[in-house]
């Protein structure tokens, strides 16, 4: 009925045909004229997610190697985290994958165990890897195959603006030591001497790093040495009940406060003045301490002591993969290379993407950091002088994992969930994604 | 072409009700060389009907299939579909998917008709007064609008600064999973411009002869508008209701840009289509996703039917 109107409909279906041969001819052309280019100057494309910020020293350090590297080109796109990941995912299914790409721990085995990624051990002529420590590899290593080479090695730490508490008169107790409950203790007060006009805390209670943390103090692997889910219900129950005790207590913000606008330091709350600490990844501390004011101080993760082992362990804040249907994977071996092992190219990156994983490039970058930056790497070394518990892989399904984190974390913070019923909710979900 | 021809085809061609009659062809001269002429200004069109076409069959295949993206597609049957039922977040998308949908259709159609209706009175700079209510059916789809609502009803926002001057303590607008889909449902209806237009082109079509001799009857105000005017554009009730049902339906951008592309919080705006993108996107599962899609697209199929089935009570072809 509603087509009524067409009449010469056999030869527009004829015609549509016409100009889908057509366009597949001229597929066909392009893609010719393109492959045959091989063999001179190669361009190698390089993904990655950050700011404005990362890249100028990425662009800077990336003409580095192309100098070192006549020959080969580096064209590169990078976008926010969240479209960073959406867009990965489209360019690999499109089949047309960048050469080297930045990795979440989270996605790595996603990729890996698909076969989208290439072993990084086949290049052991180009990619040189001695230097760097088994168990930073073994971050990148499923199956006997490397996946990934961390960027660098971070972890997660508590800023306090102390701006804000010595206005409020609290004094910031010894991260050395400090307990959950001294941690509490501290945020209720700040709450309570600022007039409920800055919260104590603002901590992110749906990213998997806090849990992480959390299940490792207590003796369990988050995720175990065999991609599954290890940590205990009731873990997850005290992680969720901890925030609802902290809010009625006052010193976590009501639900809702959080809007989520932006993962940037200058974005944060921290920054805005309306909370007084969080948790953030480490090697994002400079950043966060010049968007706060320049008076924020770095400290451990509360709990270390108190429970039975450290949850402190040096993780990739990502990792470079290379795809497995890159044109050029020597040259992206190459490139490989130079990320992990050049001082030149790390003289500009420094720290951005974690302490460099080669114990000789971390030193020799070390007398070129700012104080915010050397703090990151003292607290780096700090605290890997303690005895830590190995950490394993994330698991295929760590992505669903996460999201489900999101969802039960906001039932919880609305009070349409009790924390035992998210935990369990967690568990079902999580194991269903991961056994998958 | 004008609404009160008998046609059969009257409601889709009401959309193009030209707000002018249309000059007269001069028959004869050629028309085989016009016919031609024709086909080369549609030739853009088969082009991009191609790109329509061929993933519109294969997500048929995919629907039948496990695909990761990365490895060849595996043949599973009816697998998918049946996962469908035990899914419970496709359970929710559809249920806030259906939310949105039987709210802000209805009542962006009558905001959308009464405005056009005043605007049809012979306002002085009707054309002003158009684009103004026009304006927010094309920006209401993008990024840019999305964010802005965001701003508009966030926690330091001016509805909530508003609502403060009253001492009242507004909720959390987009984060409390009890008022984020309403928010969206609001920048729904704000977007009624383009059903408005549609209308307004309709109601230019009556003559007004009819409310001329209704008014000689002593009819009232609101008799002529029952009696006369909603037969007389029910056509075009019935076209907008049709396309506002199936672009409310396959709402994406607002809720993948409001919750940051998670369907949150508590995917309270987990929207059908924001629900297969994740699948299909970030879960990698392409096969799954595909299966939704060619559901929503039953979904879609089974309630234009329904409509165009009610339609023969109550819409009006003036012979």
């Amino acid at each position: 009925m509603m087509t009524a109107e067409f009449q010469p409909r056999r030869r527009a279906i004829l015609a549509a045909g016409l100009g889908v041969a057509g366009l597949a001819l001229a597929g066909c052309a392009g893609t010719g004229n393109k492959a045959a280019a091989g063999g001179g100057p190669v361009e190698l494309n390089l993904v990655w997610w950050g700011d404005a910020n990362r890249a100028k020293v990425t662009e800077a350090a990336l003409r580095v190697f192309e100098s070192k590297n006549p020959g080969i080109t580096v064209k590169t796109e990078y976008q926010d985290s969240g479209p960073y990941a959406d867009k990965l995912a489209t360019r690999f299914a499109g089949g047309n994958p960048p050469d080297v790409l930045n990795m979440a721990n989270r996605s790595l085995l996603e990729y890996a165990q698909r076969g989208a990624l290439a072993d990084l051990k086949s290049h052991p002529d180009v990619l040189k890897l001695d230097s760097v420590p088994d168990v930073v590899l073994s971050r990148g290593t499923v199956e006997g195959k490397l996946y990934g080479i961390a960027t660098g090695v971070t972890t997660i730490g508590m800023v306090v603006n102390k701006t804000i508490t010595d206005q409020a008169g609290v004094s910031i107790p010894d991260d050395k030591s400090w307990t959950w409950q001294d941690f509490a203790r501290f945020s209720e007060q700040v709450t309570k001497k600022t007039g409920g006009k800055v919260y104590g805390t603002g901590y992110d209670v749906s990213t998997e790093t806090g849990p992480i943390l959390l299940a490792r103090q207590r003796g369990e692997d988050f995720y175990t040495k065999d991609n599954k889910l290890g940590v205990s219900e009731e873990t997850m129950r005290d992680w969720f009940q901890f925030s609802v005790d902290l809010r009625a207590a006052g010193g976590y913000p009501p639900a809702g406060f959080f809007e989520q606008i932006g993962g940037s330091a200058a974005q944060s709350y921290l920054a805005k003045g309306t909370i007084a600490s969080q948790i953030i990844p480490i090697n994002n501390y400079k950043a966060f301490n010049e968007a706060a004011g320049g008076n924020v101080v770095l400290l451990r993760m509360p709990g270390e002591t108190e429970s039975k082992r450290r949850g402190y362990s040096a993780d990739p804040s990502m990792l470079w993969s290379m795809a497995a249907k890159s044109k050029h994977p020597k040259e992206a071996a190459k490139l490989l290379d130079f990320l992990t092992n050049d001082v030149d190219g790390a003289s500009l990156t420094l720290t951005q993407r974690g302490v460099p994983i080669n114990p000789n490039v971390a030193a020799a970058i070390t007398p070129k950091l700012s104080g915010d930056d050397k703090k990151f790497v003292d607290f780096m070394a700090d605290i890997q002088k303690d005895e830590l518990p190995p950490a394993y892989v994330y698991p295929k399904g760590a992505s669903v994992v996460a999201d489900t984190l999101k969802q039960v974390a906001t039932e919880v913070e609305f009070g349409r969930m009790t924390p035992a019923d998210a935990a369990r909710q967690f568990m079902d979900k999580s194991n269903a994604a991961i056994n998958k | 072409m004008s609404v009160l021809t008998k046609h059969p085809a009257a409601p889709p061609a009401a959309s193009e009700v030209p707000l002018r009659p249309p000059r007269r062809r001069r028959n004869g001269a050629a028309p085989k060389k016009k016919q031609r002429a024709g086909y080369l200004f549609l030739l853009p069109w088969f082009v991009g009907m191609a790109f329509t076409v061929i993933p519109f069959f294969a997500s048929l295949y995919l629907a039948f299939t496990d695909y990761n993206l990365f490895n060849e597609p595996t043949w599973v049957g009816l697998a998918n579909f049946q996962d469908m039922l035990q899914d419970e977040r496709l359970w929710q998308s559809l249920k806030v998917t259906f939310i949105y949908t039987f709210v802000s259709v209805p009542i962006s159609l009558a905001a959308a008709l009464v405005v056009a209706l005043m605007l049809n009175r012979g306002l002085r700079g009707l054309a002003v007064y158009r684009s103004v209510y026009y304006l927010p059916s094309l920006l209401g789809g993008s990024v840019a609008v999305v964010m802005l609502w965001r701003y508009i009803f966030g926690n330091d926002g001016i509805v909530n600064g508003f609502l403060g001057m009253f001492g009242i303590d507004g909720p959390a607008w987009v984060t409390d999973p009890e008022f984020s889909l309403s928010t969206l449902i609001v920048l729904n209806i704000w977007t009624f411009g383009s059903p408005m237009v549609i209308f307004l082109a309709g109601l230019r079509q009556v003559p007004a002869m009819y409310y001329e001799a209704a008014a000689i009857d002593g009819a009232s105000k609101w008799r002529q508008f029952r009696s006369i005017t909603v037969p007389l554009i029910s056509p075009i009730i019935f076209f907008n209701l049709i396309m506002q049902l199936i672009g409310s339906f396959q709402t994406f951008t607002q809720g993948y840009v409001m919750s940051g592309g998670t369907g949150g919080p508590a995917d309270s705006t987990l929207f059908y289509n924001l629900y297969l993108y994740q699948k299909g996107f970030t879960e990698f599962e392409m096969g799954y996703a595909s299966a939704m899609a060619w559901v929503l697209l039953m979904i879609i199929a089974v309630f234009t039917a329904i409509n165009f089935i009610a339609s023969k009570f109550w819409v009006f072809y003036d012979s």
